[in-house]
Parts: structure tokens; C-alpha cells; sequence
């Protein structure tokens, strides 16, 4: 990890020295053919400890059911330099992320179509879930496949809830009540126990009937409702706890993938979170009371019940491929029921395979029964694929951070966010 | 029978020969990257599809780039306020070193240790000390009856804290300082003492003078570094999957790291290019600007 951290941290300075070297450099040679008499391909995904076995598991199976293609697997948990490597002349073959980098990427040229491989190899699409399968194009054309979707519900500490005597919230009056309730704060001020973890707040603005991005595909950064979701938070802990009290409080918190989590630890009561949750608690906290509900909704908004962004983990294979075809073949494989079942048992994700939701494997898993259920929600949220999806994000990230810092307001906020992302989408 | 006879190379020819490696070398990894740099920046490229001329376009942009702004803000925070401070810092210690006692070679050694530890390991350990709730630094702090900021996540204090892991590394140049102070010769100070001269009059009118010209190298060679500051930064900033991030309100953004994140985050590979080209116009003013003064206090020998 440190050395190849490094290799970026020189490219980068490097570019800094006013000599783009990499650009240039990256382009010079053309790859090595790896090819023998098997093909090689190189696989680097993000999951990373018991997740990246579970991956690496999949790729190992494969190369044993058959003799063709052998698929090197390896753990990489950096996204920066996952796209390096596409953008480098010495890339891999076919790799994983997340579907809301499909416009950007294929826009760019990053990401091959995956048209012609579908229609070659008559491969059936058919089984995917129709809405997650939608979000894999762009500009009419399949870029990506995907093998697990993810929902978002809000988890709760039993222990800790029925010790406040505090029921799951429904509403978000009762999610304020409920915070405050589940809330310890010392003589001096410092917080000992917080209601409710902070909340990605792009989901969260979902359960407020917010949006980020309309149907004509334009930004709609100050909704009512985005601007509602982040004045619930100011409102019902910064300014109440202290904005600065939270931040010392959260700097404490333990690595998210352990058992120091926050939540496992009692640091927070509630939180929201993915339905992989039903295996870290299992992994990280097995002694841990939970239960999951949706994310509550304002009262007057009933007909918002059961809101969850819905996002999925794809695979794609980069346009600097040195073998497209073996990547596909090892695409297929990691999509067909039997390995999909595997994979997403193994980490408790939610399958994209409809014949896959009522499948037993997933019940064993303790927990896993609330996120199967979430996938029949008709409130579905997801951002629509646009090539300045990635710029986007980034700066929504910058304006929640002015926001939960108190430099500005919701509505300022997001009113000076919607002009960039006018700017981006223009 | 003829013997061949062969004509001697001329030594002008030889010597280019000798240095073609060097040559071929520079002009590969180079010249042809600074080159096609400034081409790229006047282009629209993505590196994966060809670029696209846009004339100034990616310069224009600039001005109506608040990241560029407030990259370029924090990275001369760091050289305006951070090289000078890192300056004094190691003179300070160079001058402590330099005094007579058994243990000095232990005390260089204990001073040059922190500059050996990977700095990525450095930073990494850093986060830990100045965790606002867990920090050994908050927890001293709060002993000694301080305020004890949030140095990670306070847009205010990410900065500063850079600034103190920054010092902690003053080794080399405390290194160089020392050597500079070595080279002062004795009888100045033999001279000054038969005057009465105090230690402050002694340092202002001989030590100072006499290691100006090393303190003009540290100085240009610090900000030169300084306005390419990225690896701890980078480590501060990071967040999970290591996403492009700049810290609480992009207070750790810097110039280096934003020219990464347009080139590979972004892929807007000409505007990076043209951010790159800016940095050298920076870098190249500063430089200058201090080399022009430089005249008024740098001293060499024999002047």
C-alpha cells in the first residue's frame, strides 16, 4: 500500500513541478502481452479484508472452472489510483466501483460499452432488476454490469434504545425526539453518546423528498427538501450540541470497517447505513442488539415512507483493456446466479438478480430480511447518470461541510451549490 | 597495402557522444513532457479521447475557479508562514547544537532522527497525535490548561497542524545550517569578544552575514518545495477508498493536490496542465523576487 500510495504521491508532484510528466509518459510504451497459453488478466477491486476474500474467492473459482483465462485478483482500495491506472498504458483488465461514476467514465471514454459483448455472446439481461439495469447506460449504451445494490435504512442500538425507552422512529419529529433522547452530554458540554451518527446527507435529503438531479438531467441542488435534510441536522444537533462538540466527538470515533465502529460501540444509537451492516455486525459486533427501519420522513410527507437511495456495485472494463474478451467472459461469470449468490451472501448484499431476492442463502443471514424488503419500496432514489456526475459530488461534499462547520446556512449553502453545478451541467 | 588511417573525433563531438545519454534522457522525460504540458494546456483532454484545442479557455476558467483560489491560498499559507517559521526553527536548533557539550553528537542524531521516518508513516502517526479526543498533543493541552483545538477537522487549525508535523522534520535543514555555522571562521568571534561584543551583537554582526548566502539556498530551495507540498496534505485530507478530498472546507487542498485531482479524479488533463503552468509562473516570481532582494542581506565571502 505505501509504495504504491507513493507512486502517486510522485506523479502528482511531479505534475506540481510544472513538468506534467505523467500525461505524456504514460502513453510512451504499449503493454506487454501477458498471453501464453492462458490469457492473464489483471483484476483489482476496492473490497478489501473478509469482503476482498470473499471477492477473491469468486476469481479463484473461476480460473478453476476452466482453462482459458486466468484472472489475477488483488485488493485495491483506492479509487484515485484505480483510474490512474485506466488512464496509464499499463492497465488492468476489468474492475469494480460504483454506478454513479458510469456517466462521467463512459462520457470520458474511461469505460468500454458493453453492447457488443452482450449481443455477441447473446448473454441474457433479462433477470437483472429492470431499474438497476437502467442505470448501467449511457447515452443509450450498456457500460457497466451490476452485481450487488445497496439501500439505505436507519439502524438502531436495541440496548440503548429501550434503555432510553426511546420506540424506532417513524417521523422526523420523533427521529428529533429520539435524538435528543438518546443524547448524554457531560457538565461540560462534551458529548459522551450521540442519537444519531451524521448522515450521508445525499440519501438522507431523499427521506425529505429532496432530489440533486431532475428527469432533463439538470441540478436541483436547493430543493426544498435537500435544504429541509440539512436544517435537521442543524437544527436538531449542531446547534443544539454544539458544532464543535460534535466534530471532538466524531474525532474519536474508531475505523468504520472494526469493532471500534461508533455504532458497535454504543457511541451512537442510531445510524443509517447499507445492508452489508447485516455482515459487519455479525463480524465486528456479535453481541450487538440491532434492528433497521426506513428512514423516517416528515410527517406531513406519509407518502414519502419508505424512501432509500438505491446505488449498486458494478463492474466495468476500462477502454486500455489489453484483453476485453477475457474480461467479459470473467464478467459473466462473476454475474451468473450461482457466483452472484456467493459473492453477495458472503458480504450480505442485496443481489441484482430477481430470481435471486426470495433465494433462502440470504436468510440466514440475521438482519438481512429488512434491506430484501426495502428493494419493494416504490421510493427508490438514485442520481441519473451525467458526465459531471463525479465534479458534482465533490462539491456537494465541500458545501455540506460549509454547512455542518455553520459558515452558511442550508439554504445559502445550497443556493451557491446549485450556481456551480449550473455551471457544470452548462 | 594501406594502413586506415583514421581521422581523430573532434573533442566538441566526443563530448556530446559522452553526454547522449543524458541528453536522449533529458529530452524523453523532460523536455518533451514540459513541452507537450504547455501544448495540453491550451487543449481539452481526457487522455483517453485526442485533445481538442481550446485556445485560453482552460486560463480563463481559472478566474472563476474558487478551488483554484483557495488552493493557491492555502499552498502560500503554508510557504508565506511555514518556510520562515521552518527557517528560524532549525537555526534555533543549529545554534543550540553548535554550543560546546560532550553529548552534542547524540543531540544532532536526536534532532536528524525525525527526518528518516517515511513520511507517509510520519503523517499516519501525526493523525493520532493530534486526534482532538484521543491526541497525546490535545491531552498535554488540556495538562497545561490550554485550549485544545480540533486539528483535523477545525478548517482553522488544519493548517497549523501541518506547520507543526512540518517542524518536527527540521533536521535537514538544521543539518545544513550547522555545517554553515562550522565554516564561521573562529577569529571574527575571538576578534569581537576582545571588543566586549554581547552573543546578540556577535550573531547579527558575524554569524548572520557569514551564513547568509546557505540561508538564501534554504529559503529559495524551501519555497520552491513548499509551493509543491502535497504528501501530507494528501494523508490529512484522506478519506475512505481514498477518494479526492481537501479536508474540512478544502483547507487541505493544495495547489499540488488540486492539479492531481483535475488530472486524475477529473481527467480534465488540459486544465490541470494549465494549473501546472501557473505554478511554474509562481514558483519562477517568487523565486526571482528573492533572489532580488537577495542583494540587501546575503552576504558572500570577499565582498
Amino acid at each position: 500500500m505505501g509504495t504504491t500510495r507513493r507512486q502517486l504521491i510522485v506523479r502528482g508532484s511531479q505534475l506540481a513541478a510544472g513538468a506534467a510528466l505523467a500525461p505524456a509518459f504514460l502513453t510512451l510504451s504499449p503493454r506487454a502481452s501477458l498471453a501464453q497459453d492462458k490469457v492473464t488478466i489483471d483484476f483489482p477491486y476496492l473490497w478489501t479484508g473478509p469482503e476482498g476474500e470473499a471477492m477473491q474467492k469468486i476469481a479463484d473459482d473461476f480460473n478453476a472452472s476452466q482453462g482459458e483465462v486466468e484472472v489475477k485478483g488483488v485488493s485495491n482500495p483506492d479509487q484515485q489510483r484505480q483510474l490512474a491506472a485506466m488512464a496509464s498504458s499499463n492497465g488492468f483488465d476489468i474492475s469494480d466501483g460504483f454506478d454513479n461514476q458510469i456517466g462521467t467514465w463512459a462520457d470520458n471514454g474511461a469505460i468500454q460499452a458493453l453492447d457488443d459483448f452482450i449481443s455477441g455472446s447473446s448473454y441474457d439481461t433479462s433477470d437483472f432488476i429492470p431499474s438497476v439495469l437502467e442505470k448501467m447506460s449511457f447515452d443509450g449504451k450498456t457500460y457497466a454490469l451490476p452485481v450487488a445494490v445497496h439501500t439505505t435504512l436507519l439502524l438502531h442500538n436495541t440496548t440503548l434504545l429501550e434503555e432510553a425507552g426511546v420506540e424506532p422512529p417513524k417521523t422526523t419529529s420523533e427521529l428529533a425526539a429520539a435524538i435528543e433522547a438518546l443524547t448524554k452530554v457531560d457538565g461540560n458540554g462534551a458529548i459522551q453518546q450521540l442519537g444519531m451518527q451524521q448522515p450521508d446527507f445525499v440519501s438522507f435529503a431523499y427521506s425529505f423528498g429532496g432530489q440533486w438531479i431532475d428527469d432533463q438531467n439538470q441540478p436541483t441542488a436547493n430543493h426544498e427538501g435537500n435544504i429541509a435534510a440539512l436544517q435537521f441536522w442543524v437544527d436538531n444537533v449542531l446547534n443544539k450540541y454544539g458544532a464543535d462538540n460534535v466534530k471532538r466527538f466524531q474525532s474519536g470515533f474508531g475505523e468504520y470497517a472494526s469493532p471500534q465502529n461508533p455504532f458497535y460501540t454504543g457511541k451512537v444509537a442510531m445510524v443509517t447505513d447499507g445492508e452489508w451492516q447485516a455482515r459487519f455486525t455479525q463480524q465486528y459486533a456479535p453481541d450487538l442488539k440491532w434492528t433497521a427501519a426506513p428512514i423516517p420522513v416528515p410527517d406531513d410527507k406519509p407518502e414519502l415512507e419508505g424512501t432509500s437511495s438505491i446505488a449498486s456495485s458494478i463492474f466495468f472494463i476500462p477502454s486500455n483493456a489489453s484483453d476485453a474478451d477475457a474480461a467479459w467472459a470473467f464478467m459473466q461469470y462473476v454475474m451468473s446466479p450461482d457466483a452472484m449468490r456467493d459473492f453477495t451472501v458472503a458480504l450480505a448484499n442485496l443481489p441484482t438478480r430477481q430470481s435471486l431476492l426470495k433465494d433462502k442463502a440470504y436468510e440466514e443471514i440475521p438482519g438481512m430480511h429488512y434491506w430484501l424488503e426495502s428493494l419493494s419500496s416504490k421510493n427508490l432514489k438514485a442520481m441519473p447518470n451525467v458526465p459531471w456526475g463525479q465534479e458534482y459530488g465533490t462539491e456537494i461534499t465541500s458545501t455540506i461541510d460549509e454547512v455542518i462547520n455553520l459558515n452558511k446556512t442550508p439554504e445559502q449553502a445550497l443556493n451557491e451549490l446549485q450556481e456551480k453545478a449550473k455551471g457544470l451541467a452548462g | 597495402m594501406r594502413i586506415a588511417t583514421h581521422k581523430p573525433v573532434p573533442p566538441a563531438v566526443l563530448g556530446v557522444l559522452f553526454a547522449l545519454p543524458w541528453i536522449v534522457g533529458f529530452g524523453i522525460f523532460q523536455l518533451y513532457p514540459i513541452l507537450a504540458s504547455a501544448y495540453y494546456s491550451f487543449t481539452e483532454y481526457n487522455l483517453f479521447k485526442p485533445p481538442v484545442w481550446v485556445g485560453l479557455e482552460n486560463y480563463r476558467e481559472l478566474f472563476n475557479d474558487d478551488r483554484f483560489f483557495k488552493s493557491m491560498f492555502n499552498t502560500l499559507y503554508m510557504t508565506v508562514i511555514g518556510v520562515p517559521l521552518g527557517l528560524f526553527f532549525a537555526l534555533i536548533c543549529a545554534l543550540a547544537l553548535n554550543t560546546p557539550s560532550r553529548l552534542q553528537p547524540f543531540y544532532r542524531a536526536i534532532v536528524y532522527l525525525p527526518t528518516i521516518v517515511p513520511v507517509v508513516a510520519a503523517t499516519y502517526l501525526w493523525r493520532w497525535m493530534l486526534n482532538a479526543q484521543y491526541g497525546y498533543i490535545n491531552a498535554i493541552l488540556g495538562g497545561l490548561g490550554l485550549g485544545q483545538p480540533l486539528w483535523q477537522e477545525d478548517a482553522t487549525w488544519t493548517k497549523p497542524a501541518l506547520l507543526f508535523i512540518g517542524f518536527w522534520t527540521v533536521g535537514g535543514t538544521t543539518i545544513i545550517f550547522l555545517a554553515a555555522l562550522k565554516e564561521v571562521p573562529q577569529s571574527y568571534y575571538e576578534a569581537a569578544d576582545i571588543d566586549g561584543a554581547n552573543w546578540w551583537s556577535k550573531f547579527w554582526n558575524i554569524t548572520w552575514p557569514a551564513i547568509s548566502p546557505v540561508t538564501l539556498f534554504q529559503l529559495v530551495i524551501g519555497v520552491i518545495g513548499s509551493l509543491q507540498y502535497f504528501t501530507q496534505a494528501y494523508l490529512f485530507a484522506q478519506e475512505r477508498l481514498n477518494t479526492p478530498s481537501g479536508g474540512p472546507e478544502d483547507s487541505l487542498l493544495m495547489y499540488g493536490m488540486y492539479i492531481f485531482q483535475n488530472a486524475f479524479s477529473y481527467l480534465n488533463m488540459g486544465y490541470a496542465s494549465a494549473l501546472a503552468w501557473i505554478l511554474f509562473l509562481v514558483a519562477l516570481a517568487c523565486t526571482l523576487v528573492i533572489l532580488g532582494f537577495a542583494g540587501r542581506w546575503v552576504h558572500y565571502e570577499g565582498d
